[in-house]
């Protein structure tokens, strides 16, 4: 079976359920969305961090990790070429507010990051361009941190997505990503010039914050009377991205870090911060991952019977 | 002017007929279906019944896929209502899909024919118009519509269960039967404001 007449076959199959998966986003070609939106709020998160600690290294990984990015976002646009037109529509759609975003960032990181790195640069950071690209990345930082959260809340057809709690979900996360970027690139660097003891405080703090987010959004999903969103749920905890959720999300995004925080396995070093913070990271796309796979359309019929066709 | 459809379920008998009519009309390609008939049964033995719900894009007053789509390739029009894609600003992000709450659009991503030694010459000249990589949709056979004809799936339904008219008119048949049968909407607590109706089995 070839894989043009496979995925016809999985649709009609998809199409006689009453609970039919979301596939679009997240398999296939769809899975460079993730990627994107992973490597896009890593990236934003990194930046801020990186302006907060003064940590040059950080911003150059968030540059690179948010050109990735948008790599990664034109890898699964089914008319890559016409990605320029994604401006046009800033007034009501969020993926329109993330490429403006995305565009800022990068043109900004441009202005701004070559004179800090680069010897004999025409122009200096602490120039008027230099400013106007600290300007620019920082405006399209704070774009990216919000927007991808709004994109999947304004996907009605999705109810598990459709909650409130996305948004700051995924501002938690790149807060998240962000900071496991400057415990990798500290490594890569061998130069831990940011108080580690502050990054590590600030990632369990907000490790607490993403963990009690997703409870309260399963909870939400769970008691919401939204039986597609339920579904999502059991998708997620006990279906077929169950594995992703247990062992990429739980045992390697959260049980590691931990592990590896506590001192048992080894005693802290640079290099164990940035295992902390790789585990961390992949954690982070996993549990983006599976939420977008879980996701489920709403049901069209206004009463379940037995579905036959 | 709001163009809509009454779809009587009393009168659907689950023929199909809307469905092959619209894949006639439009000559879509394999997996891009504008029109379908949901078919499922309800109860126990001996007292089942089958139970049939024709779908297709409700053409919302309130389209989310319109608000969510970045270039502006989703979009209404203002003479009619009629909720369509300009093809050649879609730049195939699916967000449309997503936004949808009716799940009535489809992504065609893939080499248009049925057969795997490739399409027939007929299928050929029916899918050229359609291009890859975009996403499809019902625009209630907008063509025809301007032409003075009912859309596919409205001339062709054999138990006459379809019936379009303009909804801003009171006067409409549709507006009639809406009031009298107690027409109903698919999710009115989306809150989109379905151009669809359904009148009760």
């Amino acid at each position: 079976m070839t894989e043009i007449s496979a995925k016809y076959e999985q649709l009609i199959e998809d199409l006689r359920r009453d609970y039919r998966p979301q596939r679009e986003w997240g398999e296939g070609r769809g899975v460079f969305l993730v990627i994107g939106h992973f490597l896009v709020g890593v990236a934003a998160g990194a930046w801020l961090f990186g302006i907060i600690f003064n940590y040059v290294p950080g911003l150059v990984a968030g540059f690179l990790l948010a050109g990735g990015g948008g790599i990664a976002h034109l890898a699964f646009l089914g008319r890559p070429e016409r990605f320029w037109r994604m401006v046009r529509h800033v007034r009501t759609a969020w993926i329109s507010r993330g490429f403006v975003g995305l565009t800022l960032f990068l043109v900004g990181g441009v202005l701004y990051l070559p004179p800090l790195v680069l010897t004999g640069w025409p122009w200096a950071a602490d120039s008027m361009l230099g400013y106007l690209g600290w300007g620019m990345a920082a405006f399209g930082m704070v774009v990216l941190i919000v927007y991808m959260g709004f994109v999947y809340t304004a996907s009605k057809g999705i109810p598990f997505w459709n909650s409130p709690l996305h948004p700051v979900l995924y501002m938690a996360y790149a807060l998240r990503g962000g900071i496991a970027a400057l415990l990798v690139t500290m490594a890569l660097f061998n130069a831990p010039s940011v108080d580690a003891t502050s990054l590590v405080t600030i990632w369990i703090a907000v490790t607490g914050v993403v963990i009690v987010l997703f409870a309260l959004e399963i909870q939400g999903a769970l008691t919401g009377g939204n039986p597609a969103a339920r579904r999502s749920v059991r998708e997620m905890l006990a279906g077929r991205m169950a594995v992703y959720f247990y062992g990429g999300t739980l045992l390697i995004g959260l049980v590691v870090p931990l592990a590896l925080l506590s001192g048992h396995i080894a005693p802290l070093s640079v290099g164990i911060l940035a295992a902390i913070g790789l585990f961390s990271a992949l954690g982070d796309f996993f549990m983006k991952y599976t939420t977008i796979r879980a996701g489920i359309y709403l049901p069209l019929r206004p009463r379940q019977g037995r579905h036959v066709e | 002017m709001r163009w809509g459809m009454v779809i009587d379920l009393k009168r659907c008998i689950g023929c199909y007929g809307c469905q092959l009519a619209c894949k006639a009309e439009h000559g879509t390609p394999p997996g891009v279906y504008y029109a379908r008939v949901l078919k499922s049964e309800e109860g126990q033995y001996p007292t089942v019944r089958n139970l049939f719900l024709p779908v297709l894009c409700n053409h919302c007053e309130d389209p989310p896929c319109v608000e969510a789509c970045p270039t502006g390739a989703s979009f209404k029009w203002e003479e009619d209502g009629i909720v369509d894609i300009d093809h050649d600003l879609c730049v195939g992000c699916r967000s449309c899909m997503m936004a949808c709450p009716y799940t009535n659009r489809y992504f065609n991503d893939q080499v248009p024919h049925y057969h795997p030694q490739g399409a027939t010459p007929y299928e050929a000249a029916r899918a050229a118009p359609h291009p890859s990589n975009v996403v499809m949709k019902c625009n209630f056979c907008r063509d025809r519509v301007r032409a003075g004809k009912p859309p596919a799936c409205v001339a062709n339904c054999p138990t006459v269960a379809r019936i379009f008219g303009d909804l801003d008119d009171p006067t409409s048949e549709v507006s009639r039967l809406i009031k009298e049968r107690g027409g109903f909407t698919l999710h009115p607590e989306v809150g989109t404001g379905p151009s669809v109706y359904y009148l009760p089995a």
